[in-house]
């Protein structure tokens, strides 16, 4: 048990990034705010990041930094569309209810 | 109101503090390797040497029944641990930006009040750019703070500002059924990805702090993790993803605009909640 | 003899029913497009060709095959092979042989007439086709019955006979009461349908391990396999053999299609069709059905005197009952259906006593006087009708219509001469055989006295029918009108009257063909014909198993007569045609001089055997002849007595008086039908009823129906919920997907370790792997030699190369609290190896 407390490994990383990962997942999941959704989705993202830079640090290799710039590049990208999405929901519907959205059920 | 003012402190100071802790050791990092540079012909990575006669080989005879031993060197050099991410100390940074980043993630995922999310994340963010620190990716450790929690998180700021509404129910009133199927696969898939990754185990030669990156062709090596490394394999073998990258960011910006603007172009009054253009 | 005469591929026997059957459909599929003079085109040619072709083939062939051999008079023609599984072979084939031929030529004959007198009679019907097409039907049909080859066949004519005598009955199913009448035929002869088959079930069961491979219960098979035969004579249950029990099964069906007692009750009620239909069906042919089957299993019949006994005790009652039922009728055509009960009654006495050329005798000229009287009663009922009679059936209404319509008068009077047994009509003779058979018949292990009972049961039905039908004749034609319609009405047309003379001469003449053998005259050989022509096909003896002490004295048994006559000459002899010389007549000869006097006869096998039938001296023959013909006469004088100027105040003061409950249990037919409707009609209809409750609307529609569309429905509900437009629930169908993925790959990894031998060669690394599912790494504890002791505790060891040899593995899951043991081979331990020093 002190190892696991005291020696800290990749493993702890990589279980961090999970733990974060599941966390972002069940944001998603649970809220009904679609900007809490954004949210949870970059949580998501920096969990995968935290991954694969855990990963380059093991194995030595540097285009895991590369591969994690092109990450947060995409979800500065994803993030700024997603919240032009919301704001023209907003404008519609005056609320960013998610749970609302559903004319594309039938 | 107090909360997030809170909240807010406690991170600053948490990355304040990281940061304090990994800066001598960059510098030093800085300062090894320069000697290095005219060893231009030697492609073997030159090994940073303080670092070597702490660094003892596991022994191939344990005694039965304990793991294989952690590299365990206790230096009392000041600085001591800059250049390691091993020791007591750096356990327990990491288990404190552990918290904060998983704290700031709860608080996202639970709390009513936007604003108070976006603090959270925000922490969140900082914790995980501590964490970067400690992974010796300090180039994304500050990108990402930059990017992330200076852009992306402004950027939610403005909307929330815009939406200014709260929330309803922070919580999705889906049906038993759905929430406890869902629980539990959730909860297996934390199980199991813990019990995976706990047993991950690394090749001896990842205990080591990273060698430096060398540029393709010539004999100059950079830091791991640093600017310099990240650059030269950006601009070489990570070119196309780097423009193709560029292309994204303009069609994302592009489609913002294009979405986020009014339909038609009225001269309406200011009588909404002041949407955008 | 195997004639293949074909036409168009198929045998001619085939187009025999072929014929009628495409009348059939013609006339029902394409009636309504037809003329009245196309349809009834139709139907006649079809019926005269199938009689032309029977015709033919009876007076070619197989008369030419008779003469010379007559037990090879058969023509057989199997069409194709009907049905072959396991131990069961059917062909539909085709036989006809001297039996059939005598039923195919009154059959198509009688019919053909009918179907002549039907384009009068129904000339104003608007379902004119459908008429003609249900006749055609039932000619088919009927000749399928008498053709048949098998028993299967058979049963197929039989239910078709059935069928179509249900739509003739019930033509006119506007009427309610008549549409019950026909159910109620329908439903009748179902059940004795359902008792032919258990006989039929019973006999294949019996024998079909002696005819595998070729045909079931194929009646040549059936009456000429000598293991067969013995078969009948076993001991099935209660004491009675294998053929009474098959027999009465059989025979109950009979009662059903014949009208006998316990169920008759649908042959009164048929008359609500219309006459050409009682006629046809209800007189000449479909219930002569019964009979004929029962003289086509006489071989059954003969191995057993129990069931000889049932059919002749069931005829002479019902005989008596249906008597007795028509005194009192007074529809015109309910007393002639009586009269057929009691007639038929008559023809299965004849059966029950062994007389099976009687009773083919009598249902022969039965057919033809019947239909002429209930032709006679159409024409009459035609006129009446015609001349506005509401209740054309009435007898009380009519009266002196001898004066009105002569043809029918006549022709009228001319059967019901012959049905009173009068000289020389044809039903003197016939009625004259049934009574001198019963008189004389001895079946072995049954009194003396048995056969005296039935003739003189017999003898009382005779005066009571001669009766009745006098009555009848009497108030219809004799008198004076007692209502205005019978003084006005007039003869039928020529289509009408043609048939009926034809009938009437037939019912003339055609008792000289069966006269009875009188020693001491010798008529032309003809008059015996009808014998002749069927000893071929009926069963001369009864089928005993031979008694133990069966021997002729000096020798094994011998079945030439010649040589029994040497030793014992008056030793009884049922004299038989042998079969090195089929063509010899055995006619004539009891004891074995005699029997040796005829050439080519043979002594049947037992000497203790009697033939059935035993002779009679001439005296006691012409005796009987004398009593016969003045019970007819006596009832003819009684009838004119009492009726000959109409109805009577004799009888009338009679019935108000002493005579009273008899009249009521005459007219209401003995109370027969109340009684069912009370057992079984009613519990059945409850029954019924309580089924639907329960089974129709409980288990099919609210179970099964609505419980189908409920189940369902929730597992649409269930369904639906995957998907209501909500991004966030197909999230959580991804996470549970993801969940599930990592579940089934990991699951199958079972616990192992791995062991990593260093490259020096002095140390092994062992790892141990707690596999997938939910198992966690537990307490680890390794056995290195396979010593039994635990050597090691940890997750991962190292041990020098000499401590391991097979390694054991114990993990323990702390979550599942199992212990898994893990064993494999890490160095080979070689016998001469130094053991690993610890």
């Amino acid at each position: 048990m002190s190892n696991i407390l005291f020696d800290v490994g990749y493993e702890h990383f990589l279980v961090l990034a999970a733990v974060l990962f599941l966390i972002g997942v069940g944001g998603v999941l649970v809220r009904r705010n679609a900007l809490i959704i954004l949210m949870s989705v970059e949580l998501m993202l920096n969990a995968a990041n935290m991954t694969v830079l855990t990963f380059a640090r093991m194995w030595g290799d540097i285009s895991g930094h590369t591969f994690a710039l092109m990450v947060i590049a995409v979800a500065a990208a994803e993030a700024s569309v997603g919240l032009a999405i919301v704001v023209a929901v907003f404008r519609g519907r005056r609320n960013v209810d998610v749970d609302r959205l559903t004319t594309l059920r039938h | 109101m107090m909360t997030r003012l809170l909240i807010l402190i406690t991170s600053a100071a948490v990355a304040l503090g990281a940061a304090g802790a990994l800066a001598p050791r960059l510098a030093a990092a800085q300062v090894q390797l320069q000697p290095a540079q005219p060893a231009a012909g030697q492609p073997q990575p030159a090994q940073v040497q303080p670092a070597q006669p702490g660094l003892q080989n596991p022994t191939l005879q344990p005694a039965p029944g304990e793991r294989a031993p952690r590299v365990t060197v206790l230096k009392r050099a000041p600085h001591s641990d800059r250049i390691e991410s091993n020791g007591k100390g750096m356990a327990l940074l990491f288990w404190a930006f552990a918290l904060v980043t998983i704290g700031g993630a709860l608080f996202v995922v639970t709390r009513r009040n936007l604003i108070a999310a976006v603090m959270g994340m925000v922490g969140s963010f900082m914790g995980i750019a501590a964490v970067y620190m400690m992974l010796y990716a300090s180039f994304l450790s500050v990108i990402q703070m930059l990017v992330y929690a200076g852009a992306i998180m402004v950027l939610f700021v403005f909307v929330i500002m815009i939406l200014n509404r709260p929330e309803d129910e922070p919580v999705a009133p889906s049906g038993r059924a759905g929430q406890i199927l869902g629980g539990a696969a959730m909860l297996y898939l934390v199980g199991r990805l813990v019990m995976t990754l706990i047993n991950v185990q690394a090749p001896e030669s990842a205990l080591a702090p990273p060698a430096p990156v060398t540029v393709p062709g010539t004999a100059i090596q950079h830091e791991w993790g640093s600017v310099k490394a990240v650059g030269t394999d950006l601009f070489g073998p990570g070119l196309f993803p780097f423009e193709a990258i560029s292309i994204l960011l303009l069609v994302a910006v592009v489609g913002a605009i294009a979405i986020a603007r009014p339909l038609h172009e009225d001269p309406e009054p200011e009588g909404d909640a002041g949407a955008a253009p | 003899m195997d004639i293949s005469i074909k036409f168009w591929g198929l045998p001619l026997l085939a187009w025999i029913v072929l014929l009628p059957t495409i009348g059939a459909t013609a006339n029902l599929v394409f009636g309504r497009w037809l003329s009245r003079g196309a349809v009834y085109t139709i139907a006649i040619a079809a019926v005269a060709a199938a009689a032309g072709i029977a015709a033919y083939l009876v007076f070619g062939p197989l008369l030419t095959a008779f003469k010379q051999a007559p037990a090879t008079a058969v023509i057989d023609q199997p069409v194709y092979t009907w049905i072959e599984v396991g131990k069961l072979k059917l062909d539909l084939v085709f036989r006809l042989d001297t039996l059939s031929a005598v039923m195919i030529l009154i059959v198509t004959f009688v019919g053909l007439l009918i179907h002549i007198y039907s384009t009068g009679y129904m000339a104003s019907d608007p379902r004119y086709a459908a008429f003609f097409g249900y006749l055609n039907l039932f000619m088919a049909a009927m000749l399928v019955l008498v053709l048949a080859g098998n028993m299967p066949v058979m049963f197929i004519g039989w239910e078709g006979v059935g069928l179509c005598s249900f739509l003739l009955i019930g033509f006119w199913y506007e009427n309610e009461s008549y549409a019950t009448a026909g159910r109620k035929a329908f439903v009748v002869n179902r059940i004795g349908d359902f008792s032919f088959l258990l006989g039929m079930f019973l006999l294949f069961w019996a024998t079909k391990d002696y005819t595998a491979g070729s045909n079931a219960l194929d009646f040549r098979e059936l009456a000429g396999n000598s293991q067969i035969q013995s078969t009948y004579v076993t001991s099935l249950w209660g004491g009675e053999r294998l053929a009474a029990w098959a027999g009465i099964f059989l025979f109950i069906g009979a009662c059903g299609k014949s009208a006998q007692i316990p169920l008759f009750v649908w042959l009164p009620d048929a008359m609500a069709g219309p006459t050409p239909v009682s006629a046809l069906i209800h007189a000449a042919t479909m219930v002569t059905a019964g009979v004929y089957m029962v003289v086509r299993l006489s071989f059954l019949y003969a191995s057993s005197t129990t069931a000889l006994a049932v059919v002749a005790a069931i005829g002479l009652v019902t005989s008596l009952a249906a008597a007795f039922m028509a005194f009192a009728q007074t529809d015109l055509k309910k007393v002639l259906a009586y009269s057929t009960v009691s007639q038929l009654g008559f023809m299965f006495v004849a059966a029950g006593t062994g007389n099976w050329v009687a009773a083919i005798f009598h249902l022969g000229t039965h057919a033809f006087f019947k239909a002429c009287l209930f032709l006679g009663a159409g024409s009459v009922m035609h006129a009446m009708e015609h001349a506005g009679s509401h209740a054309p059936g009435d007898i009380m209404q009519m009266g002196g219509l001898r004066k009105r319509l002569p043809i029918t008068r006549a022709t009228f009077m001319v059967s019901c001469l012959a049905i009173a047994g009068i000289f020389p009509f044809a039903g003197f003779f016939s009625k004259d055989e049934i009574l001198g058979g019963a008189w004389s018949v001895e079946p072995p292990g049954w009194p003396w006295w048995t056969g005296k009972v039935f003739w003189a049961g017999l003898l009382i039905a005779a005066l009571g029918t001669a009766f009745y039908m006098w009555r009848l004749y009497f108030l219809v034609f004799g008198g004076e009108a007692r209502s205005k319609p019978a003084g006005e009405a007039h003869e039928s047309p020529p289509a009408m009257t043609g048939p009926l003379i034809v009938l009437a001469f037939l019912a003339t003449i055609a008792g000289f063909i069966g006269l009875p053998h009188l020693k001491g005259v010798h008529p032309p050989a003809i008059t015996h014909g009808l014998a002749t022509w069927l000893e071929p096909v009926v069963s001369n003896e009864w089928n005993d198993p031979p008694p133990k002490e069966a021997k002729i004295a000096g020798g094994p048994e011998s079945r030439l007569a010649s040589d029994l006559a040497k030793k014992a000459p008056d030793a009884p002899c049922c004299c038989v045609p042998g079969d090195q010389a089929p063509g010899a007549s055995a006619e004539g000869a009891t004891t074995a001089k005699q029997c040796a006097q005829k050439p080519g006869a043979m002594c049947a096998l037992s000497p203790t055997k009697h033939c059935v039938l035993e002779e009679t001296s001439d005296g006691t023959t012409y005796l009987l002849m004398l009593i016969a013909f003045s019970i007819g006469g006596l009832g003819i004088l009684l009838a004119w007595l009492f009726y000959a100027r109409g109805p009577s105040k004799t009888v009338d003061r009679l019935v108000a008086g002493p005579l009273g409950p008899v009249y009521e249990a005459s007219k209401h037919k003995l109370w027969f039908d109340e009684v069912y409707d009370q057992i079984i009609v009613r519990p059945f209809k409850i029954a019924a009823r309580g089924l639907f409750e329960i089974v129709d609307r409980f288990v099919i529609d609210t179970v099964a129906v609505n419980g189908t569309a409920f189940v369902i429905g929730l597992f649409g509900r269930i369904a639906r919920w995957v998907q209501n437009g909500q991004v966030q629930r197909y999230l959580v169908g991804i996470v549970i997907g993801a969940a599930l993925v990592f579940l089934v790959a990991q699951w199958e990894h079972k616990a192992t370790f791995e062991y990593e031998i260093d490259p020096s060669g002095n140390t092994v690394r062992l790892v141990a792997d707690p596999g997938g599912g939910l198992s966690t790494l537990g307490k680890v504890e390794w056995d290195l030699d396979s010593d039994g002791r635990i050597d090691a505790v940890g997750p991962e060891i190292t041990a020098r190369r000499g401590d391991v040899g097979t390694v054991t593995m114990w993990i323990e899951d702390p979550i599942s609290r199992k212990r898994i043991s893990v064993t494999r081979v890490v160095i080979e331990k070689t016998p001469d190896s130094p053991e690993g020093s610890k």
